[in-house]
């Protein structure tokens, strides 16, 4: 930690020539999200005659990690959402030179005195999880309202009646590539999902791509103060987010409780209500079951990296068995009631 | 081996979360102190079964493959269905238990693509079976999510 410290303050130097006796302090290695290694700091300096104070957050590209993923996607959208509002940690700095820290990284304001709730637990957020709710699927709400043209974010496009198969190739793709078994269920759900095809998205949105209990930090008061991880942000249907954000894993296994904040009717209705979207049940079935595939690509993934020895940080094991057991039931289940329908 | 492995792998777990974790500094190191308890809970579940299943498993596989065989069109499917259903588990070793799994499951993903889309009067029996076998391997797998109070 004490290199870290000694070069990023060397690192700020460069960013502010201005500043003068910088020093960086309290350096502490914190989980924040599987992808990307997140250290927790405070950065002090000497500029105009005063002396600032600023707890900052450095997230670093790791050697592998859960899921690969653009370190510019994330800074990006961070930078195209704080200006509007949305709860997100201010952006600062993004670099790739890799002569500072060795790897790519990024630097932002650290949202200090919030927790952020465990998805693992049937009851995160105890007597404030309706107030909670209300915000959080208000927030997704708007980021599904809001024109990525108007926000700036340059992000690969996509047509409306093209987005389930895109994310779909995607996710197909990981699985064949990192499975360390066969996956009849995930076959099954692919094929289920190209044979049903769910309508063109109705805007095409900014999708956070894993917006969910557990990526969003709040304070003592039941205020949601930052939505985080956004790395796998990318253009598409609203109703991916949607889905992703109601999944039984994310609600400890139970769907009528999505993220284990507010009954399901009423999250989706907030959703719709701040979205302006209305949600067509046939596309929701659909991507209520990619979401579990993409869960499922996910965690084959996180298990591929372990196994191979190219990543032996122990979220990634985890993650390749208790959301797999989840989300291996989740979708068979489904599955074989469609199959049912589908027969009868 | 006396404890077993999976009391020892609970009581391991329990030792890390209840008297080490609060000695240690460091909230990442704390985080992941946790996240290797519950793997280790989680582990410890499987070790017991993990070889009853895949058994079984491998069992009703053959069972339904031979069964299919009998009655699917594709002379080709149905003579590789027909030879995996002869097969046996030499050993009981985890790891020869799952290298038979696995080649029984590819032939299985193969046999349902071929039930889902068939209209033939065996089809939805067949495809039926081929759920309720899925439902109750995911089942049989199934972990509990350590509680910690």
């Amino acid at each position: 930690m004490e290199d870290i410290a000694k070069r990023f303050a060397a690192y700020l130097a460069h960013r502010m020539p201005q500043a003068t006796n910088i020093e960086v302090s309290d350096v502490s290695r914190i989980h924040g999200g599987a992808s990307r290694e997140t250290f927790r700091l405070n950065a002090a300096w000497d500029e105009g005659g005063h002396r600032v104070v600023r707890p900052l957050i450095l997230r670093r590209d790791p050697v592998a990690s859960l899921i690969e993923t653009e370190r510019d996607l994330e800074y990006n959208a961070y930078r195209a959402f704080h200006p509007t509002g949305l709860p997100v940690p201010e952006p600062l700095y993004l670099e790739t030179d890799l002569k500072w820290l060795d790897r790519p990284f990024f630097v932002m304001e650290q949202i200090v005195g919030c927790a952020a709730g465990s998805p693992f637990t049937p009851d995160p957020y105890g007597p404030m999880a309706q107030k909670l709710g209300k915000q959080f699927w208000t927030h997704l709400g708007h980021i599904a309202a809001a024109d990525p043209d108007k926000l700036g974010l340059k992000m690969d496009p996509v047509a409306p009646d093209e987005c389930w198969s895109r994310e779909l190739d995607k996710w197909e793709k990981v699985i064949d590539e990192d499975e360390l078994c066969p996956q009849p269920v995930a076959r099954a759900a692919i094929r289920w999902l190209r044979r049903n095809p769910p309508p063109p998205a109705q805007k095409i949105s900014v999708v956070h791509g894993d917006y969910r209990s557990g990526n969003f930090l709040f304070n003592p008061e039941g205020e949601i103060k930052a939505i985080l991880d956004w790395e796998m942000c990318h253009l598409g249907d609203p109703l991916e987010d949607l889905c992703w954000a109601a999944d039984p894993l994310w609600g400890f296994d139970n769907k009528e409780l999505p993220g284990g904040m507010l009954p399901r009717a009423e999250s989706l209705r907030l959703w719709q209500e701040a979205s302006g979207l209305k949600i067509d049940p046939k596309a929701l079935r659909w991507w209520e079951i990619f979401n579990s595939l993409k869960g499922l690509a996910i965690w084959i993934s996180a298990g591929k990296e372990y196994q191979s020895g190219s990543n032996r940080d122990p979220i990634l094991a985890l993650s390749s068995i208790y959301p797999t057991d989840v989300h291996n039931r989740v979708l068979a289940k489904e599955l074989a009631a469609l199959s049912k329908e589908a027969r009868a | 081996m006396k404890p077993d492995a999976d009391v020892m792998l609970a009581g391991f777990a329990g030792t890390m979360l209840m008297d080490i974790a609060p000695q240690l500094g460091g909230e990442y190191t704390l985080g992941s102190v946790g996240i290797i308890s519950m793997s280790m809970l989680m582990v410890a579940q499987e070790v017991d079964r993990a070889a009853d299943v895949r058994y079984q498993e491998n069992a009703q596989m053959r069972a339904l493959f031979a069964e299919a065989a009998k009655l699917i069109d594709d002379k080709n499917l149905a003579g590789r269905l027909e030879a995996a259903s002869r097969t046996k588990d030499e050993s009981l070793r985890v790891r020869a238990l799952d290298s038979s799994n696995d080649a029984l499951k590819k032939l299985l993903i193969e046999l349902q693509a071929v039930a889902e889309v068939s209209k033939a009067p065996w089809a939805a029996g067949l495809e039926g079976k081929i759920w309720d076998f899925l439902l109750g391997s995911v089942e049989a797998r199934r972990f509990v999510f350590p509680s910690l109070g």
